[in-house]
């Protein structure tokens, strides 16, 4: 694996334990702040629904109450939160590695367009581009790093030769590819190639 | 002519098999030595040396080997796949007909490995 891509790898683990420390600390904030002011009861449940007897009639005082509704709720805004930060950006060594194999491909003059979820948008010279997305510890097939290739639409009309000639599958007219991060570099070549191959000469 | 297109196809198929990571090639490369052959996916995993889970292998790499139209894989049972290469992509079936050609030892090779069972 590259040496960027190890240290994002790192930088992912690490996020993770921060993100873990963080919750606990801040879960515990949350559970003071949400119970030492008071608990507000919740209306009683039916007796025939929970006998209560015993210590038990104590349980729908503190945990069936507000306070706890309350605390539930933030902790969950606490997992959205940390979900949507770890989906949005991506350690940047990782964005340095994709940038720098991107600019090796198609030079160093050429706009690339960077946006959060780890999405990249090459503009290519006549108009066409490429989408790239990154995708950070997949579960499904165990990588660390996968790349998603679409390419702009074609208008060619042996794409699917085209397409099967340089490794990928065509569908609605644009080329894509599931590509592991030590295939990248060699096939968005090959996805440019097979774009000027399928794009009319002028 | 002829000659010309048989080079170009080897250029190609060079070219994409140079492009794909260790794993793919591996599969690929065996696939096409065994052929007409199918194997399940333990077997496959077997073939290449493959340590990792093979529900990742599935997923990760099979799937997309399939969406790439370079391997075919029929569904026997809910656990069970046979996976072949595809004869019909235009690159592979040189690579096929070049094993059949020149691959004979290595298809033995192969062979042995997947019969100890």
């Amino acid at each position: 694996m590259d040496y960027n891509l190890k240290k994002a790898q790192a930088l992912y683990k690490d996020r993770e334990r921060i993100g873990l420390s963080a919750l606990l600390v801040v879960a515990a904030v949350a559970f003071y702040f949400f119970y030492s002011s008071g608990i507000h009861v919740l209306p009683p449940p039916p007796e025939w629904l929970w006998p209560l007897e015993g210590w038990a009639s104590g349980l729908p005082e503190v945990i069936a109450s507000f306070n706890t509704l309350g605390f539930l709720l933030s902790l969950a805004l606490m997992l959205l939160a940390y979900g949507v930060w770890s989906w949005a950006f991506l350690p940047s060594p990782a964005v340095m590695y994709t940038m720098g194999v991107l600019r090796g491909v198609f030079g160093s003059k050429v706009e690339i367009k960077y946006s959060i979820g780890g999405r990249f948008r090459v503009f290519l010279d006549d108009g066409q581009h490429i989408d790239i997305a990154c995708k950070t510890k997949d579960i499904d097939s165990g990588e660390w790093f996968q790349y998603r290739l679409v390419s702009s639409p074609m208008g060619a009309d042996n794409l699917a030769d085209v397409a099967l000639r340089n490794g990928m599958s065509v569908s609605n007219g644009r080329f894509r590819s599931w590509v592991s991060n030590d295939e990248f570099h060699h096939r968005v070549l090959l996805m440019a190639k097979a774009m000027s191959v399928a794009s009319p000469s002028p | 002519m002829e000659e010309n297109d048989t080079l170009r196809s080897v250029y190609e198929l060079t070219q994409l098999m140079s492009s794909l990571n260790d794993t793919r090639r591996a599969i690929l490369l065996a696939l096409a030595h065994v052929y007409p052959r199918s194997v399940s996916g333990v077997q496959l995993g077997r073939l290449i040396g493959y340590s990792g889970k093979s529900r990742s292998l599935y997923r990760g790499v099979l799937m997309h080997l399939q969406e790439d139209q370079m391997i075919l894989i029929d569904q026997l049972t809910p656990k069970l796949y046979s996976i072949r290469i595809n004869n019909e992509h235009p690159l592979l079936a040189v690579l096929v007909n070049m094993c059949r050609e020149y691959g004979k030892e290595s298809k033995e090779i192969y062979l042995r490995a997947l019969e100890e069972e």
